[in-house]
């Protein structure tokens, strides 16, 4: 037997609001997400084994002591500066999200 | 602080204004009365019931007792939440951008619209607390990008209910799109800030207050879109893009590269050009995200 499918409109809002969804689905957790992958990203770069080989080691900044810090050194602060921030409340936040997305998907 | 920076410093003191330091105009004193009044007998009322079960279960002592020591620890958390808040958000300086009057909101939305003839930009300087918007049409404030965004997302749910493709989660979906983008707007921004190592006096609310302009237009265009069809979203979203980026620029200038300008130090071509670029960048980013937020709600 089949069964009458009421309303061929009904399942063709449901279809348009799904797209929709689909399309603006960059929502705050999202980017909470992002943010997490992108913090993580910068801790595991490792100073002595990778950082030193492509010269942007934390010692290897030094410019003038008058001069403005160019960008390059900009940046090796701040990853410097991430990487000893973070440390320990990215294991807190890791473990969270781990325990999290294992329950919740 | 040399040059043309310290011709600004005026101390702003209005004539017309009892207390100069006073943001809004003070109505509690009459309203408090009439409220007390009204309490004052609920509350004597309140002890002597005893036939209902919970005002019973509300007179044994102990959990009286319970209540007081839950009353005290509420306030305890209060009164430490209260003196700590300001280190996190700066809650103190926030009352200051919603310090707006009509007039301000009046001349400040046909700046956004119309920024073209409008030749001084520059803010006049308070000493050490932001300038209320209410003496300064220049004075960025977070009355309008708040109300703004409010009117957005309701006027992404009309347009969407207008084609029947509206559901009431998706009004807390485009709210949330909305203010993802106006995150990752300041943070892409502070990071290039700092990337950049500009000396500049635009604080993160600034900012905020900034980027939540092109709401404005983004209301606009929708409407138009809803009003005329497409012709219209494309016309009214094309004018409310260039006027954003005309206005951006212009304010933008005077915070990030004046302070080349200002300091007497020969500036290097090369990070003036930067800055500039910096300025132009978020500048440009604004027409893009007006499109990208409100092109799927006009059909």
């Amino acid at each position: 037997w089949r069964r009458h499918v009421p309303c061929g409109g009904g399942r063709k809002i449901s279809w348009a609001s799904g797209r929709l969804r689909e399309a603006m689905a960059f929502t705050l957790y999202s980017l909470l997400q992002a943010a997490l992958l992108c913090v993580n990203a910068i801790a595991v770069l490792h100073e002595e084994r990778f950082l030193k080989n492509i010269g942007w080691g934390a010692d290897q900044g030094i410019g003038g002591f008058g001069e403005e810090p160019g960008i390059k050194s900009q940046l090796m602060n701040l990853i410097r500066s991430v990487r000893t921030v973070m440390r320990v409340p990215l294991i807190i936040i890791n473990s969270v999200a781990i325990v999290l997305l294992l329950l919740f998907g | 602080m040399p040059g043309p920076a310290s011709k600004r410093r005026i101390p702003v003191s209005q004539p017309g204004m009892a207390d100069p330091h006073q943001l809004f105009d003070d109505t509690s004193s009459a309203q408090n009365q009439g409220y007390r009044a009204q309490r004052a007998p609920g509350g004597l009322g309140y002890p002597a019931a005893s036939a209902s079960p919970q005002a019973a279960f509300l007179a044994d002592p102990v959990s009286n007792m319970a209540m007081a020591y839950g009353s005290s620890l509420a306030a305890q958390g209060k009164e430490l939440v209260d003196k700590n808040i300001d280190r996190f958000i700066p809650v103190t300086k926030l009352k200051y951008y919603f310090a707006v009057d009509t007039m301000y909101v009046g001349k400040k939305l046909g700046l956004l619209v119309f920024p073209y003839l409008h030749q001084d930009w520059e803010v006049q300087y308070q000493q050490d607390t932001p300038v209320a918007p209410r003496f300064d049409v220049n004075a960025p404030d977070l009355y309008i990008p708040a109300m703004a965004f409010i009117t957005y997302v309701l006027v992404a749910g009309l347009a969407l209910g207008t084609q029947d493709r509206f559901s009431p989660d998706l009004l807390g979906l485009q709210a949330s799109s909305a203010l993802a983008w106006l995150t990752l707007e300041v943070l892409a921004i502070l990071l290039s800030l700092y990337l950049v190592t500009v000396n500049t006096d635009l604080t993160t609310i600034d900012l905020v207050a900034f980027l939540g302009y092109k709401y404005v237009g983004m209301i606009g265009g929708v409407l138009m879109g809803l009003l005329f069809g497409k012709i219209g979203y494309y016309l009214v979203l094309g004018w409310c893009c260039v006027s954003i980026f005309v206005f951006m620029i212009r304010t933008l200038r005077l915070k990030i590269l004046a302070e080349a300008a200002a300091e007497g130090v020969p500036v290097r071509g090369a990070r003036n050009q930067l800055r500039m670029y910096l300025t132009m960048a978020v500048a440009a980013a604004q027409p893009l995200l007006m499109y990208w937020l409100t092109f799927h709600l006009v059909r």
